[in-house]
């Protein structure tokens, strides 16, 4: 299922694993100098929801942080220093969210994993942010998440919505040539409105036509209204794919009733779609050519070290890794420990300033971010992946070109170059 | 034509399930006066009790019974262990203590199984649709139609036949009266608490049905349904809680058909100001109790 232009995780820039092991010898023989710095450990501190809405995004990144910890430590840690995570329960709660990490930064965290979220990881990275310490958040996807709103020491660990709606855009126009779409947005959240605004923009760049966007809200329980709205709008203009932003437990639904109705459209989505309960939602009946694009896919082969987390996982976890957003809290964790060891301190300015100039390839592909002036735009590789018969099948990376910026970040860089 | 017909039968499997919640929320709340604001994890419990199920031999249908039990059972023992205790103290007591079993289930939930979705397992029937007249139907809907009827039904019936429909009746309309003539509170509560955890069962069956996953939190939206239902039909009648459901569903597939495609993305704002300019004029409710 190889295609071409997608495999391209390998011909990136300079990657930096060489110059870590020479860092990593160097660190070795100059921490004899700081043996009293050496002698603790590294304070991670997580600030992710194990409890409400927040939960099934945060909980999988927790598990990956956790794993990653340990990984990390068995490996001798970071700087000669072993790490140490403790996480406390953000609560879905934005302001509980950023009380915790305040008291996580009191009791001497050097670095903050963030919620998989801007509204809700956001006050955890502004606290970091003011404490002069990098914050990370595991899978926020919103253009948001960068230096320009929550400051220089603050990143996100996905591709922005403008690159995951970009992919799935020339994945549907170039890749397979469908060129006209129909859309549907849940609106109940920030992250799958701009997710469609993103995707239509891109997609009607490349020359694609969207012939409509319907609306829908998470917990309205109904979608015969824009189903029969649907059958209308097809029968006067046909589309070649659908793309559909909504997430579960909706998500399953949405696409039920429409298989169900008889329209066995493609349909292409982001990043919600990679949770096995959508899959065995759909069952073999209704899980059929469905694509997607996300942070990473959870088999051998498909990332370095994945065989290593797999492993691991196995050990400590009795079920398989569900989803890749397990995998991205594996990535903050050995981006983290990565850059620090680059830096050769926890300071954050230093680490931010590694982050920055560092292309990192871990399980969610390769990252690179932009400068601080810039926004801390990732330029991630977005894993591509498809649905057939219930079964999904990896069809490789691929990193979408000239996406729309965000407007605001538009505005921003205007604002810089005239001044 | 067509669409007419098309939109009668999404109100009414929509309107269905909307009665049958309502239905559950407010006879609870007629005997106790108490919204249980538990009552969405009622469907939960059966939607949980359905995916541990799912990777047994046993029939859909021996499955879909255990789940209904389940959600009477847990409706059962939250009366006997969380609000019996509290009963007598106050309303407020209840009212927090029905919030405290809600977070309860919700959390033991996370804890125990996930906080994402799990699969519901469903009869092949739930995932297919028939052509009646040149139309297409989903199977799922016309079945929640006809369970949901057969289920009023069998509800009145047992309303009006029965000795204990009877008590329950009386109960509803004053349970200190009830009790002085002798009947034992205990019983009433407990039998409303095991009609009201039946019913989430059976609803459990068709809203889960739709998605075929459970999830922590999926108990939110029908109990908000439920409790919006009641308040449009009238709080102290069994009948104005079916009436609001189906009123509700009428509003809310109306709503969403019928609105502008400029003014979509506010419908929930045009459903609630209907159901407000409703209750301007009828306070307590379309369906006025005695």
């Amino acid at each position: 299922m190889m295609r071409e232009n997608i495999f391209d995780w390998t011909n990136g820039r300079t990657f930096i694993a060489g110059a870590a092991a020479a860092i990593l010898l160097a660190a070795g023989l100059g921490g004899a100098g700081t043996a009293n710095a050496a002698s603790h450990e590294i304070f991670i501190g997580g600030a992710l929801s194990l409890t409400g809405i927040q939960a099934p995004l945060d909980e999988p990144g927790l598990r990956g942080a956790r794993l990653a910890v340990q990984a990390i430590n068995a490996r001798g840690g970071v700087l000669g220093r072993n790490l140490k995570f403790i996480n406390l329960d953000g609560k879905s709660d934005p302001v509980t969210v950023g009380n915790n990490a305040a008291q996580l930064i009191a009791e001497g965290a050097e670095l903050i994993i963030a919620p998989c979220d801007f509204d809700f990881g956001g006050p955890a990275s502004r606290e970091a942010q003011k404490a002069g310490l990098v914050g990370i958040s595991t899978c926020a996807s919103s253009p948001l998440y960068g230096s320009v709103a929550l400051g220089d020491m603050q990143f996100t660990l996905a591709m922005w919505n403008t690159q995951m709606g970009g992919a799935a855009a020339e994945y549907a126009f170039n890749e397979r040539g469908w060129k006209t779409a129909y859309v549907v947005t849940d609106t109940f959240i920030d992250y799958t409105t701009s997710l469609s605004e993103f995707f239509i923009k891109h997609f009607e760049n490349i020359g694609g036509k969207v012939i409509f966007e319907d609306k829908y809200t998470q917990g309205a329980g109904d979608f015969s209204a824009q189903l029969a709205r649907m059958q209308r709008k097809l029968a006067e203009e046909p589309a070649d794919v659908f793309f559909i932003s909504s997430y579960m437990p909706d998500l399953g639904m949405i696409i039920r009733t429409i298989r169900l109705a008889g329209i066995d459209l493609p349909v292409v989505g982001g990043d919600s779609y990679d949770d096995t309960g959508l899959f065995d939602a759909l069952g073999e009946k209704f899980g059929d050519d469905i694509y997607f694009a996300t942070h990473g896919y959870m088999a051998p082969g498909s990332a370095p070290g994945m065989e290593e987390f797999l492993a691991l996982h196995e050990q400590v976890y009795p079920d398989e890794p569900l989803t890749s957003f397990v995998a991205t809290g594996w990535d903050v964790v050995q981006i983290m420990a990565q850059a620090v060891e680059i830096a050769g301190t926890t300071d954050g300015a230093a680490v931010a300033k590694v982050m920055e100039d560092n292309v990192f390839n871990f399980l969610t592909g390769s990252m690179d971010w932009s400068s601080a002036e810039t926004g801390h735009e990732p330029d991630k590789s977005v894993a591509l992946i498809e649905l057939q018969d219930g079964k999904t099948t990896f069809l490789g990376w691929t990193r979408p070109t000239d996406v729309p910026k965000p407007d605001y970040l538009i505005k921003y860089l205007e604002r810089q170059e005239s001044d | 034509m067509n669409e007419a017909i098309r939109f009668i039968v999404d109100v009414a499997s929509l309107g269905s399930l909307y009665a049958l919640m309502a239905l559950g929320l407010v006879l609870v709340y007629g005997i106790l006066r108490l919204v249980n604001f538990a009552y969405g994890e009622l469907i939960m419990i059966a939607g949980y009790t359905l995916y541990l199920l799912s990777g047994s031999p046993l029939p859909w249908l021996v499955m879909a019974a255990c789940a209904v039990v389940a959600a009477l059972a847990a409706s059962v023992l939250t009366e006997r262990v969380a609000f019996r205790p509290v009963r007598e103290k106050s309303l407020t007591a209840m009212l927090i203590t029905s919030f405290a079993v809600s977070t309860l289930f919700q959390n033991a939930a996370l804890l125990f199984i996930s906080p994402r979705a799990r699969l519901v397992p469903l009869p092949d029937l739930f995932s297919e649709s028939i052509v009646i007249g040149g139309m297409l139907f989903f199977v799922r809907e016309l079945l929640a139609i006809v369970v949901s009827i057969s289920m009023l039904v069998l509800f009145t019936a047992l309303l009006n036949r029965t000795v204990l429909g009877i008590a329950l009746r009386a109960a509803a309309d004053n349970f200190r009266m009830t009790r002085m003539l002798g009947v034992p509170a205990n019983l009433v509560i407990g039998v409303a608490f095991a009609i009201s955890g039946f019913l989430a069962g059976i609803v459990a069956l068709f809203w889960l049905g739709r998605t075929a996953s459970v999830m922590p939190g999926i108990g939110l939206e029908p109990l908000i349904v439920a409790f919006v239902a009641t308040v449009l039909g009238g709080m102290q009648s069994l009948v104005g809680a079916v009436v609001g459901g189906y009123v509700l569903a009428l509003m809310t597939v109306g709503i969403n058909t019928f609105l502008p495609q400029a003014l979509v993305d506010y419908r929930q704002a045009f459903t609630f100001s209907l159901v407000i300019l409703i209750l301007l004029f009828r306070p307590e409710g379309l369906v006025r109790g005695k």
